[in-house]
């Protein structure tokens, strides 16, 4: 299945938009192990994902073509 | 269901404070009000490693941000007797010495105002998907983190 992915703050340095072929994969917990070996840099980070605008707050399931969020600790104010 | 009104906070760069006096003057007429709290951001020109702070380019994953401030105002209108509540946030650039967030409440008394307006500026801190870019004079740059 195809999903997006969009990041925000230090993570958009070296994970830019784009669409992700994924398969065997249909929690957000594996696409975290899959996105963190495809992207090293991410692993040593701090990050919490959104699926379709939702904080991810436990392991959920994805569908095709959702959208998600790869965001680090956020730092308005 | 409930309807929903989503208020957008966001400002592009900094917060006129020609527009937080505006804001102010504007509850005149809102004569059952009795205390108003204000809390304003300003972007400090830190020194890290020699380099100092130029301005903070913020950033947010605004959709999402605008749907958690919305739970967070639900959440403050309910803990809080309160007659009005604004949050305005900037997006962008803004320098040092400029207004980057702008919260303000108001009540009968000064207590609901005053715990209002410190739980709101916590709480959006922690929550709304919004990043800070610091800037150096360098050209350099480096992400904050909020403790």
């Amino acid at each position: 299945m195809e999903i997006e992915i969009i990041s925000f703050g230090k993570i958009s340095e070296f994970i830019k938009p784009q669409k992700l072929e994924i398969s065997g994969i249909t929690h957000t917990d594996d696409l975290k192990v899959y996105l963190e070996s495809s992207f090293p840099k991410l692993s040593g980070m701090k990050y919490k994902l959104a699926l379709n605008k939702q904080i991810v707050q436990q392991n959920c399931e994805i569908a095709n073509h959702d959208t998600v969020a790869i965001m680090p600790p956020f730092s308005g104010g | 269901m409930s309807e929903k009104k989503i208020k957008n906070i966001f400002v592009a760069g900094p917060i006129d404070p020609a527009f937080i006096a505006d804001s102010i003057a504007k509850h005149g007429s809102k004569t059952a009000i009795g205390g108003h709290s204000i809390f304003m951001g300003q972007v400090r020109r830190d020194e890290v490693d020699g380099k100092l702070v130029d301005a903070i380019a913020y950033t947010a994953y605004e959709e999402l941000a605008l749907e958690k401030m919305h739970q967070i105002r639900e959440d403050i209108f309910e803990k809080y007797p309160l007659n009005c509540m604004h949050v305005y946030h900037s997006l962008g650039t803004v320098k040092a010495g400029q207004i980057c967030l702008f919260v303000f409440t108001s009540s009968a008394h000064r207590k609901p105002a005053i715990d209002a307006c410190s739980e709101l500026v916590e709480r959006l801190k922690a929550e709304l998907p919004i990043w800070g870019k610091e800037l150096f004079d360098n050209d350099t740059h480096q992400w904050k983190e909020n403790i």
